[in-house]
């Protein structure tokens, strides 16, 4: 039988070397390829390398082990390592991939060696049961980073030299002024490069209403709208100051009010 | 407290309280029965003097401190008042009780005597009336002042668990500890002598991330080396991504500060900056003290992968603005700012608490 081939794919290196020891210990005859720092290079050495395993860590920059397994597809026997995934962990139990946690243990190590071994005369993992359990994986790790819609929540305005990047919360209202938007928020105000039309499609419809071609407003902010003649109406701010106009075709968000 | 600028006469700030108004009440009602055997004229009449002349003294004590000129004191203004309003409420009582004849009532000599006996009376029960009163008046404002500052004191005291509470839960991330962990194994397997000074800095990473009792102690100093410490295990485990280096204000070493307020930037800063970068990058945390004002910045920058504008902003931001306010006061602020080409750059702008 040909020599097995491994590949180690970590973004901590003292924790690639230490797996590198202890696969040295139990099982002296394999071979490991140079390591991989990340997902990306994890695809590039297994495509120069053609490993028989691959050790993959969980979370690392770039690709990540959920994406990195995907891309690898059948292509080799798949031992994913993970610090503490509690999800992760269940859902590999469930699963036929075998796992690892960090640290790693040698007697644990050993038994994965010995499944490794066995399952090395027999054909890769079933491609079905395989996909099923990374897109598992990859919902249960994805909800907690991915929000279900992306609205805007910060506003990059330029004041003096430095970008701010300031918190919609803090935003009383947008308007169009030329070719830029002036945003009035709790500190001061600035000016944006992002359009109204943009603004309006990009902001979170529940707490910012489009009052005038030219104007969004934060609800929260709004301490009255006073009619005026001809279907148009006033927007009186609780900071005061500007009082902003609200056009006939804007005007039924606030009929019901 | 605040006296209305404009024209209009302050009509209620000059009206008695209810319970004064009971209390001169009672006692000309009281004061009248010894005066009425004096005198000899009836009961009726002489509370008709003694309350009109109390009546004004009383109005006269509660309007003087809405009247008062700006030099005035409230205390010094209420017996200014009394003192000048005795001669006149008692001759306005006579006034009143003589139907304008008083001229003629005057210049008999009993009606002289009676004259002078009444503002002296007025005097000598007025003065000692409105001290007591100012005395009670002041003892409220007392018991209101302290009760507010009980409450402000349960605010802050409820804060402060919210932000033990969290960071039990938070800062402590098992991932984060497992993989220390596992990178102190690996240094201890391969017989590093980095395993020592690692573990002390975990240990503590730790200490300051379990609950204290008291926060009180904290000072920009302690801050630093905790963030120093947790800088260095980030670099155990990422020596190829990631670089820092931490400085502050030298004069600013002993600086009462809210603990894990810089800390709480230097982890989102790895997280969610440098974690996610596949080369990595700087974390410079430092910061410098006006020379006029005194005002202190100190900042968090990295130079990761940057914010996206979608990015929902974590509950740590909003718990630090809350936090550095309650510290520092209402003039504490927390600003982002964008680092060319990529990465964030957060800043806290204070002015050194005054000590109590």
């Amino acid at each position: 039988m040909r020599q097995a081939k491994a590949l180690i794919a970590d973004d901590e290196p003292l924790l690639r070397e230490r797996l590198r020891a202890h696969l040295a210990d139990v099982w002296p005859e394999l071979a490991l390829t140079d390591d991989a720092r990340n997902g990306t290079e994890a695809l590039e050495l297994f495509a120069a390398h053609r490993p028989d395993i691959v050790f993959l860590d969980i979370r690392m920059p770039g690709l990540n082990g959920i994406d990195t397994a995907r891309a690898l597809a059948r292509g080799a026997h798949l031992v994913f390592v993970t610090a503490y995934e509690q999800y992760a962990v269940q859902a590999f139990e469930q699963g036929a991939v075998d796992y690892l946690v960090k640290p790693v243990d040698r007697a644990r190590l050993a038994d994965t060696v010995a499944r490794l071994q066995r399952q090395l005369h027999a054909p890769a993992h079933g491609q079905g049961s395989m996909d099923a359990l990374l897109d598992q994986l990859a919902a249960r790790l994805g909800q907690r980073a991915v929000p279900a819609v992306s609205r805007l929540q910060w506003l990059k305005a330029s004041v003096g030299n430095s970008v701010r990047l300031i918190p919609v919360e803090q935003v009383h209202f947008l308007r169009a002024e030329e070719k830029y938007t002036r945003v009035v928020w709790d500190e001061g105000e600035a000016l944006i490069r992002k359009t109204i039309r943009e603004l309006a499609d990009q902001l979170d419809p529940e707490r910012f209403v489009q009052t005038h071609r030219s104007v969004i407003v934060n609800l929260a902010c709004v301490r009255e709208v006073v009619r005026g003649m001809n279907e148009t109406a006033d927007v009186h701010l609780r900071s005061g100051g500007e009082v902003l106009p609200v056009s006939r075709s804007y005007l039924h968000h606030f009929r019901q009010m | 407290m605040t006296r209305p600028t404009s024209l209009r006469f302050p009509i209620s700030a000059c009206l008695p309280a209810r319970r004064h108004a009971v209390v001169v009440t009672a006692f000309t009602l009281l004061l009248s029965l010894p005066l009425q055997r004096i005198s000899g004229s009836p009961y009726l009449e002489v509370f008709g003097h003694v309350g009109c002349v109390g009546a004004i003294l009383l109005v006269a004590y509660s309007a003087a401190v809405a009247l008062r000129p700006r030099w005035l004191g409230p205390g010094l203004a209420r017996l200014a008042a009394i003192v000048l309003a005795a001669p006149v409420a008692v001759l306005l009582t006579f006034l009143i009780a003589e139907r304008g004849n008083v001229v003629a009532f005057l210049r008999q000599p009993q009606s002289q005597t009676a004259y002078i006996a009444m503002v002296i009376l007025a005097l000598l029960f007025g003065v000692p009336f409105s001290l007591l009163a100012m005395r009670s008046e002041r003892r409220q404002r007392e018991r209101a002042d302290r009760l507010q500052i009980e409450l402000e004191k349960n605010r802050l005291e409820r804060e402060l668990l919210d932000v033990r509470l969290r960071m039990l839960h938070a800062q402590i991330e098992p991932h984060f500890l497992f993989n220390t962990l596992a990178n102190i194994e690996a240094l201890v397997a391969c017989g590093s002598s980095n395993a020592g000074p690692v573990l002390r800095h975990l240990i503590a990473y730790l200490r300051a991330a379990m609950p204290r009792l008291n926060d009180a102690d904290a000072t920009l100093e302690t801050e630093l080396q905790l963030v120093r410490s947790y800088l260095e295990l980030m670099r155990l485990r990422m020596p190829d991504r990631l670089r820092f280096t931490v400085a502050a204000p030298p004069d600013a070493a002993a600086l009462r500060f809210p603990a894990m307020a810089l800390l709480t930037l230097v982890e989102n800063a790895v997280r969610h900056g440098i974690d996610p970068s596949v080369d990595g990058g700087a974390i410079e945390v430092g910061g410098r003290r006006d020379p006029h004002t005194g005002a202190i910045t100190l900042w968090v920058s990295d130079t990761g992968v940057g914010m996206a504008e979608t990015a929902a902003p974590g509950t740590g931001l909003a718990n630090l603005r809350s936090r550095l306010h309650g510290f520092y006061g209402a003039a504490a602020r927390v600003d982002l700012h964008e680092v060319a080409p990529h990465g964030v750059r957060v800043e806290l702008h204070f002015q050194e608490k005054e000590l109590a």
